[in-house]
């Protein structure tokens, strides 16, 4: 019997690791966020808290559909999207719970959905990025659409999967109608653009020769140009009004499913604390949405931001859905 | 019909195993065992004599309970156990290649066998076993340390451990050289005998069918032909396939009238009465030859054998084997004359198809 | 009537055989829990259907037959076909170096050969990213700004390195299984070495180049590690986007069920092949081995196909590994995080791995000692997680929880459960042989001494195993230990491994920080590779 008693307790040690592994955590956020910059200040906040938060990393839109196919029996407490247009389709799906008041009263009509269910934790701009080396002034694009001509053959990157680039295509939808979108869409894949995952790789894109110019968001470049000097890599905006320069937030929402709303209100609270405003614009390169932060000398003032961005309402964003098809149907996923 | 021999010594003793109507097929092809029946008494040693492929290892087995019979039953002490797991059978079995455990010693496979002695009474008893298959001082030595004879010993005595009510031998002898065959023979035919168990043995080799067991079956493609003494077995075999696997002999077609029957060889006298055309079975020692100027044989072949001459003779376009005693003085090509100086042994086979075994062997 | 009851008995019986084979009835104690095994091979496989079929006919026809699956075919069939010239132009002269050759150090070079086993796909991947770019090592080291290594040729270079060790294998035993008195009859029948080589030669290493093409191609059409992160649009990248990009699972079935046709047409492909050159040497005596080559003109062309074969399979992720860790290593704080994702991973993979050997167990023994049609065809089911492209397995898995077994959603159970179904094959490989090895008739012997089943297995059984299950265990722990795309999709929230952490900073370009977790599992690997040095017991 000496052989069976082994094989139990191996077994046992086996159940007693796994049942270790599965314990129960605190907070489960969905971030659609990246783990460099999202990492940090989850840190903090469990620092300040003693609430531990489970972070499951991914894309925007892949975690709003995952929480959608979810549904009543989700694990998430909160979700932390990149664009507001993810956001919105949430709160109309009706899966988001009420914040309270005092969490968005006083901020400005663009950081909040109207209804109350999500919040902004940070703005940014669309912006496009090119090589300081490869490209002539003169080649700079006026327009989004522009780059659909030869000239920009194989130069330009995208992430067709990423959260922003997929909220700048819904409000060309907005602004434009899906027949020219869809067929500027299919105009950019006959261009053989370069594909990557996300904003950060599509500028490293740019410096490692891979592509000449890349449609992303404003904050990428600074966290390079900040270290590295020479970093052959510049940014600027389409003519003004154009859909290419969209200004877009990042939002934080808690699910109405969550067993936990009162630490995950606290979790939205502190992502709006002084403190973490103020990492958002240092540290991410980001706009603030609340008073009260040294504003970032890297960043272009939001009067000129502003100035560039076509005029839309981001409530209007919300039909993810539709973008995805028309992605679908360009061939670009 | 069931076949039982030794009737006179039936009533002393109980039966110890009893198969009925044993049959079995493997993947709906023939049967491999065909509608067996035989008797086993308590003590004695029944050796399933044949060619390879006649079932008798199959048979083995569906006694042990390794394969489940399609149709038929077995009985161990009258209790019928055909649909008995074999750990619930209490049948001791010995492999061709003893299927000692290697990763256990030689006290250690002697004691797994006896699972229902209290541990405390084991180390008791391994001594006596040791003593009895005489491998005390080989107690610690595992499995691969020690030669064939000696592992046959082991598997031997960690069966008898468990104390069967039958002993099943499969070809116990076939993997140890020929040396050391017939000394081995002996001591465990001994050795079983003074334990008393009753055993079945499966073999191919009719030396070891004869000296071996009390009873000897012979079995051909699924069927027993023939099941009796080792004498019965060699002197009167019942038909051509019983009596040539049991050596040499020779197959003539005689017109029996009674006793008398006229072959070509001439006139000579059969063991049993019949009238009409049968095969006769004369052994070649039962042939006489000897040199004859006028004779219409040629010898064909010599063999000197030592001990004997072995002689093939072509007499009227027919061969035959004769065994001569150690002279062995004729020549190739010597013309000689043939006698018959034995009775013959009349074959139940058809006298048109001799080698027919369906026919000729018992159902 | 009776002609009914005895055609229906005839029924019955051969039912009955079909089940059970003609020997004796398989213990059901063994029979059920295989059946569930077997079963559950399926579950992926209908999980997958059922989702695709959700879609109406309309999305059907847009989804089947866009324009878009038609590149995603050819950019999957060039891979394949790149990936498997490229490792043939590796594999096939270096196995003819090293069998019937006078090179010098031909073990050592044998060895060598082997190695980049133990670099996965995706670290392979790693280091060549690491080689080009503004922050690469080159740049970095000899400022030469080389652009980065990545798209058809990125995957197809790092794809070819990491596997064609195995077609290395398959030629080197078949030639030195070829008979040499072949060759030399055929020269004595006057054919030059031009058709000897193409004649004699050619033929008998077609068997072993196509069984490592098969196990290659696979392999290839299943990757998602090295294609992710090269960006190249194969099928299981464009799947991995739907999944996280876009997440259309319904598309994302269909894409699966795409990839698992085309790995399924290329099994019969190589099955139809195969069987129609069945090349066993016809004739006794053993093999006589070929007098081996004198290399003179042609050593230093050897010698520089020696160093660009191993310099860049072995060599390059070596140094590149070395220069992240040693020359502009990351911060200490990531090399503490080692022992804990280590320590991760291996909580499920040593679940994963015993759960597998258990399970593998039935279906093994049942084969070896029961086989009856329905046994052997349970016993094949277990190939279907092997086939099934990871990250088709792992989708199906999602479905699965997400439809039937939610309480399994996100656990690591789930995660356990996908790996044990992916590598049932890898942990029944040497228990099968253990159970082929250990008699029948020692369990015969133990039975007939009065000991049950399950005693049986204790005492006689298992300790014949033994080895056969620790092998099993190690190759299918080291298996989980470097898988990523399963890991990828089922890992629950907040859990960790060494290869997503390699794979997630990869992607990011954080390859510092990526590279103490790729040199754990190099090392890690490194231990399976000793185990397949092993049983090649001649190197």
């Amino acid at each position: 019997m000496k052989l069976f008693t082994w094989y139990v307790s191996v077994i046992s040690v086996c159940l007693v690791v796994l049942t270790g592994m599965a314990q129960a955590s605190e907070l489960t956020l969905y971030s659609g966020r990246g783990e460099a910059f999202v990492k940090p200040i989850i840190e903090q906040f469990q620092r300040d808290t003693g609430i531990k938060v489970n972070v499951r990393y991914g894309d925007t839109a892949q975690l709003a559909v995952l929480i959608q196919e979810e549904g009543q029996r989700s694990p998430a407490d909160l979700f932390w999207g990149q664009d507001a247009g993810a956001m919105g389709a949430l709160a109309n799906a009706g899966i988001l719970a009420t914040l309270p008041q005092d969490v968005y009263v006083g901020l400005p009509d663009i950081y909040t959905s109207a209804t109350g269910q999500w919040v902004a934790t940070s703005g940014r701009a669309r912006v496009v990025a090119y090589s300081t080396t490869r490209v002539k002034q003169e080649e700079l694009p006026q327009s989004v659409f522009d780059l659909t001509r030869p000239e920009y053959r194989g130069r330009v990157a995208i992430p067709p999967t990423n959260g922003s680039f997929q909220a700048f295509v819904t409000a060309m939808r907005v602004l434009h109608g899906d027949a020219r979108t869809l067929e500027w869409l299919e105009g950019l894949k006959a261009n053989q653009p370069k594909i990557f995952r996300n904003n950060t790789t599509s500028v490293a894109g740019i410096a490692d020769g891979e592509a000449d110019f890349a449609l992303v968001n404003n904050y990428y470049l600074p966290r390079f140009t900040a270290t590295d000097k020479d970093y052959p890599v510049a940014q600027t905006f389409f003519a003004d009004g154009d859909v290419g320069n969209l200004v877009n937030v990042a939002g934080i929402a808690v699910l109405k499913t969550s067993k936990q709303q009162n630490a995950a209100v606290q979790l939205v609270r502190f992502l709006l604390s002084p403190a973490a405003q103020q990492y958002f614009t240092t540290v991410a390169n980001e706009y603030a949405v609340t008073p009260n932060v040294i504003s970032n000398p890297d960043l272009t003032d939001t009067k000129v931001v502003l100035q560039a961005a076509p005029k839309i309402n981001l409530d209007q964003l919300a039909d993810l859905e539709g973008t995805l098809n028309l992605l679908r149907r360009a061939g670009h996923l | 019909m069931k076949v039982q021999a030794n009737e006179n010594r039936a009533a002393e003793r109980t039966e110890q195993i009893r198969v009925e109507g044993l049959s079995k097929s493997f993947g709906g092809g023939d049967r491999v065992v065909d509608d067996l029946s035989f008797t086993v008494l308590q003590g004695d040693i029944l050796a399933l004599l044949g060619p390879s492929g006649c079932g008798k290892t199959t048979t083995l087995r569906m006694i042990a309970g390794f394969e489940t019979p399609d149709a038929g039953d077995i009985f161990l002490h009258g209790r019928k156990v055909t649909n008995l797991s074999p750990q619930k059978r209490n049948i001791g079995i010995v492999f061709q290649d003893y299927a000692l455990f290697p990763h256990m010693r030689v006290d250690e496979n002697i004691m797994f066998g006896m699972r229902l002695i209290p541990p405390a009474e084991r180390a008791a008893r391994i001594d006596k076993w040791l003593d009895l298959v005489a491998l005390r001082g080989l107690e610690k030595r595992y499995p691969h340390q020690l030669s064939g004879g000696q592992q046959q010993r082991v598997a031997l005595a960690r069966t008898l451990a468990a104390e069967p009510d039958l002993l099943l031998l499969d070809e116990p002898f076939s993997n140890l050289d020929a040396a050391l065959r017939n000394t081995t023979r002996n001591e465990m035919r001994q050795l079983i005998k003074e334990t008393g168990v009753t055993v079945i043995l499966v073999t191919h080799d009719q030396a070891e069918a004869l000296t071996f067991a009390d009873q000897v079956g012979m079995m051909s493609e699924g069927r027993l032909c023939q099941l009796g003494t080792p004498e019965q077995i060699y002197q009167q075999p019942q038909n051509a396939l019983v009596a040539e696997f049991l050596g040499h002999t020779n197959l003539i077609l005689a017109e029996l009238d009674g006793k008398i029957a006229k072959t070509p060889l001439g006139t000579m006298t059969t063991t049993v009465q019949k009238h009409g055309t049968y095969w006769v079975s004369v052994r070649p020692e039962h042939l006489e030859v000897v040199s004859d100027p006028e004779g219409e044989g040629r010898i064909m072949t010599r063999e000197f054998r030592g001990p004997d001459c072995y002689y093939e003779v072509e007499y009227r376009g027919q061969e035959y084997k004769v065994l001569s005693p150690f002279y062995c003085t004729l020549n190739m090509g010597e013309p000689v004359s043939l006698r018959i100086i034995h009775p013959g042994v009349v074959l139940k086979d058809d006298p048109d198809c001799p080698r027919c075994p369906v026919v000729s062997c018992v159902r | 009537m009776t002609g009914y009851n005895e055609l229906m008995q005839y029924q019955i019986g051969l039912m009955r055989k079909w089940i059970f084979g003609a020997g004796r009835k398989a213990p059901p104690s063994l029979l059920v829990p295989a059946l569930v095994v077997a079963a559950a091979m399926f579950v992926p496989l209908v999980y997958l259907v059922a989702r695709a079929m959700q879609a109406d006919r309309q999305q059907l026809v847009t989804l089947v037959f866009s324009s878009r699956n038609l590149e995603l075919l050819i950019n999957t069939l060039l891979l394949t076909g790149g990936v498997l010239a490229i490792g043939t132009f590796l594999s096939l002269p270096l196995a003819w170096l090293v069998t019937r050759t006078t090179l010098p150090w031909r073990r050592l070079v044998t060895v060598l050969a082997v190695v980049p086993l133990a670099i996965p796909g995706y670290v392979m991947a790693y280091a060549l990213m690491g080689i080009g770019g503004r922050y690469g090592v080159a740049a970095r080291l000899f400022d030469l700004q080389i652009p980065n290594i990545q798209g058809y040729w990125g995957a197809v270079i790092a794809l070819a390195l990491y596997t064609f060790p195995y077609l290395f294998l398959n030629l080197r035993a078949a030639l030195l299984g070829l008979d040499s008195s072949l060759e030399e009859s055929a020269r004595s029948l006057g054919y030059s070495n031009m058709q000897i080589v193409r004649k004699v030669i050619f033929p008998h290493l077609l068997p072993g180049l196509l069984a490592g093409y098969l196990v290659v191609g696979l392999y290839v059409m299943g990757d998602f590690g090295a294609i992710a992160l090269m960006r190249y649009e194969a099928f299981s990248f464009a799947i991995y986007n739907q999944y996280a990009g876009a997440f259309d699972r319904i598309y994302a079935a269909w894409l699966s069920i795409m990839l698992l046709a085309l790995a399924l047409s290329f099994v019969v492909m190589e099955i139809f092949v195969l069987r129609r050159r069945r090349l066993a040497s016809v004739g006794s005596g053993s093999i006589r081995p070929a007098k081996p080559a004198v290399l003179k003109k042609l050593l230093p062309v050897a010698i520089l196909y020696l160093i660009v074969v191993l310099g860049s399979s072995v060599l390059l992720p070596v140094l590149m590994l070395a220069y992240w860790l040693v020359l502009a290593p990351p911060d200490i704080s990531i090399f503490l995080q080692v022992p804990w994702t280590f320590v991760s991973s291996a909580s499920a993979a040593l679940p994963a791995a015993l759960l597998a050997v258990v399970l593998a167990f039935p279906l093994c023994y049942l084969a070896a000692r029961y086989p009856s049609p329905l046994i052997i065809w349970m016993e094949r089911s277990a190939y279907i997680g092997y086939a099934l492209p990871p990250l088709t397995l792992a989708l199906a898995m999602v479905f699965f929880a997400l439809q039937t077994a939610f309480f399994l959603y996100q656990t690591i159970f789930l995660l356990i459960v996908a790996w044990t179904i992916a590598t049932l094959v890898l942990a029944m490989g040497p228990i099968r042989s253990a159970i082929l090895q250990a008699r029948p008739n020692l369990e015969e012997a133990s039975w007939s001494l009065g000991y049950g089943p399950i005693a049986t297995f204790f005492y006689v059984l298992l300790p014949r195993l033994r080895r056969g299950i620790i092998a099993g265990i190690v190759l299918v722990f080291l298996f989980c230990m470097k898988e990523l795309p399963i890991t990828l999709l089922l890992s629950p929230t907040g859990f960790n491994t060494l290869a997503v952490s390699v794979f997630t900073r990869t992607v990011e370009g954080m390859m510092a920080e990526a590279a103490p977790f790729a040199a754990a599992i190099v090392l890690f690997s490194g231990i399976s590779v000793g185990m397949i040095l092993r049983r090649e017991k001649a190197l």
